[in-house]
């Protein structure tokens, strides 16, 4: 809940540094929901990447809601089609590490679970668009700004499970990137870095079976 | 820059907004209870880790950076050192923010 607040902010600074008034972000905070994807918009535009590669990685990134919305499947079987909806609308990465620890113990209903949702989404769009505002009252510097963001990747990325596989991903998508803007694709490199490394992760573990 | 037009705003927003929802809603409908097949489980699992690394890279890494020095291009560097470091440390997205910015900072003055 405090983190929601704290992440938000800065949310709302960075997406003030590119333009974005608070109706903006506050529809971004209630129908898109993504703290990874609201960080990605405002610094793949900084970069000055192109809209087309900017929803194509951001959307990619975002594929990953759907092993967590498999992974509550078989606790929403009984639930009626309208819960079953809000609630899944409503997962993110933090809610989702909640909610599936309290059905795992058990004694957990689909409606409380969409409750922690809810509230979770109103901390964090509370917290972006209050941002919003602080971020036109104080000028930050951009370069200053835009490394607030890159930190918050290191931070997604190191806490991530260190497997082999893992690492396999993480590099060949660093050295994706590198090569996409050595030939001068500075616009999908995001895009592309990331297919190559998960292309070069599957294929590792592939051989690892084999071997 | 150029600030983000109403329209790159609302192009960026409802596509992201709608391959969302799909991502998130869908695999609970259609699944059913059943599990998604290994391989796809498997794969999506990678997708993080490729996708933070190629947005890190994407800030850090540029073709002939160090070609104006060291510094202008090793502070971020450096600083991205410290974050993984207090990342690892404390798994906490608001300490790696505060300890990059004061690095990175700090880092630009020297």
């Amino acid at each position: 809940m405090l983190g929601y607040v704290a992440i938000g902010i800065p949310c709302g600074i960075l997406s003030a540094s590119i333009g974005m008034n608070a109706l903006q972000v506050f529809m971004m905070c209630a129908l898109f929901y993504s703290g990874a994807g609201q960080f990605m918009i405002p610094n793949m535009w900084l970069a000055g990447a192109p809209i087309a590669s900017i929803i194509l990685s951001v959307s990619f990134v975002n594929t990953r809601q759907m092993l967590y919305s498999a992974a509550f499947a078989p606790w929403f079987e009984s639930a009626s089609k309208k819960l079953a909806f809000w609630f899944s609308a409503t997962v993110t990465d933090e809610s989702f590490g909640v909610n599936m620890q309290q059905f795992e113990q058990g004694g957990w209903t689909p409606h409380r679970a969409t409750f922690v949702n809810l509230f979770s989404q109103t901390s964090w769009t509370v917290s972006c668009v209050v941002g919003v505002f602080v971020g036109n009252a104080i000028g930050i510097p951009l370069a200053i700004a835009a490394f607030a963001m890159t930190s918050i990747f290191i931070c997604l990325l190191v806490t991530q499970e260190l497997t082999a596989a893992n690492i396999v991903a993480a590099v060949c998508a660093m050295i994706g990137v590198f090569a996409c803007k050595l030939v001068g694709l500075s616009g999908p490199a995001i895009f592309i870095g990331a297919i190559v490394g998960v292309a070069c992760a599957i294929l590792f573990s592939r051989v690892r079976e084999r071997a | 820059m150029e600030p983000i037009t109403w329209t790159g705003f609302w192009i960026v927003f409802i596509v992201c907004a709608l391959t969302m929802l799909a991502c998130r809603v869908l695999p609970l409908f259609l699944l059913k209870g059943r599990k998604l097949p290994e391989r796809v489980t498997e794969a999506l699992g990678f997708i993080p880790p490729a996708a933070f690394a190629a947005l890190v890279a994407n800030d850090l890494l540029t073709p002939g950076m160090f070609d104006a020095g060291f510094w202008p291009a090793g502070a971020p560097l450096v600083a991205a050192l410290i974050v993984v470091v207090v990342a690892r440390f404390t798994k906490s997205l608001l300490l790696s923010a505060i300890a990059g910015v004061a690095a990175y900072a700090l880092l630009v003055m020297i």
